[in-house]
């Protein structure tokens, strides 16, 4: 029986071999969904035409965008791939707190860090640096102001010596 | 180009380091992190590939903030301030926006009375 099987697979597969001379385009499409299943990569319709695939759907962000054409640019048999992935509107951002308490935050955040030169003004959640920091800080003090949960930042911060 | 696609490569960082990430979207488009990594080195390196895209920070397209496993465990959305000479319970509170009884109830465990607070103590700000 299992070797009856194998004979008709075989017979099959040389068929389509010799009929195509290559992978179809429906075999094309399966791989790149079994590609997208094995890398949980979800929500991405594919449409594959004469060896160029065509992602269309709506995925999380961009990273998943880059990483759904590259699973399917990784298939073989595919020439390009066009990627038509749109990506999830955003919620809006809500300022972690009031403006004058996170005006209070910030200041003392960056006080314990050692940011002494930089100052901070909020206005509607959005913070406004000002100052000079020395360069060996100065991303040190940038991410003391970007954890304190302002949903906008104008940075003017001079990168000293 | 969206701020998520320039920036695409600290996001794609945080899927393969383990950092889980939010995003919304601030002031005027820009794209704001929120996330927790699962060490300061995964975190690093995330500031890091920012700091490669921007090497100023001064796009003002992108907030990053993304803690520690370990300080999200231990914050809980308390502020820590460290009381300084001249400060009182009053005037912490106004620094921050909110009532001094908020600053007091939250740190009965350390103080015996409202109007008498130490330089070097470290109270609990609600945020």
């Amino acid at each position: 029986m299992r070797i009856k099987f194998l004979t008709v697979l075989s017979i099959a597969i040389a068929l389509f071999i010799g009929a195509c001379g290559g992978k179809s385009d429906a075999d094309l499409a399966k791989a790149i969904n079994d590609k997208f299943a094995a890398d949980k990569i979800t929500g991405v319709t594919v449409a594959v035409k004469d060896g160029v695939a065509t992602l269309t759907g709506e995925v999380a962000d961009a990273a998943a965008k880059s990483k759904a054409e590259t699973a399917a640019k990784g298939v073989e048999g595919i020439k390009s791939v066009t990627n038509s992935l749109t990506t999830k509107p955003l919620p809006v951002a809500t300022p972690a707190a009031a403006d004058p308490a996170l005006t209070g935050k910030i200041t003392e955040d960056l006080k314990k860090a050692g940011c002494t030169g930089a100052n901070v003004s909020v206005a509607s959640g959005k913070v406004t640096v000002t100052g000079e920091v020395g360069a060996a800080k100065y991303a040190e003090c940038v991410q003391v102001i970007m954890q304190s949960g302002i949903t906008g930042i104008d940075n003017q911060l001079k990168k000293g010596k | 180009m969206s701020a998520q696609e320039k920036y695409v490569s600290i996001l794609e960082l945080a899927n393969q380091n383990g950092t889980t990430y939010e995003l919304t979207e601030g002031d005027n488009g820009t794209l704001v992190v929120t996330g927790t990594a699962p060490s300061a080195e995964a975190k690093q390196a995330l500031w890091d590939e920012y700091e490669r895209l921007d090497p100023e920070f001064k796009g003002g397209d992108l907030i990053l903030n993304i803690q520690t496993a370990e300080a999200a465990a231990a914050g809980g959305g308390m502020h820590t301030h460290t009381v300084e000479s001249g400060d009182s319970l009053s005037k912490i509170a106004k620094g921050y926006g909110i009532q001094w009884k908020a600053i007091w109830d939250h740190n009965r465990d350390i103080l015996k009375d409202p109007d008498k607070i130490y330089p070097g103590q470290e109270l609990k700000i609600p945020m």
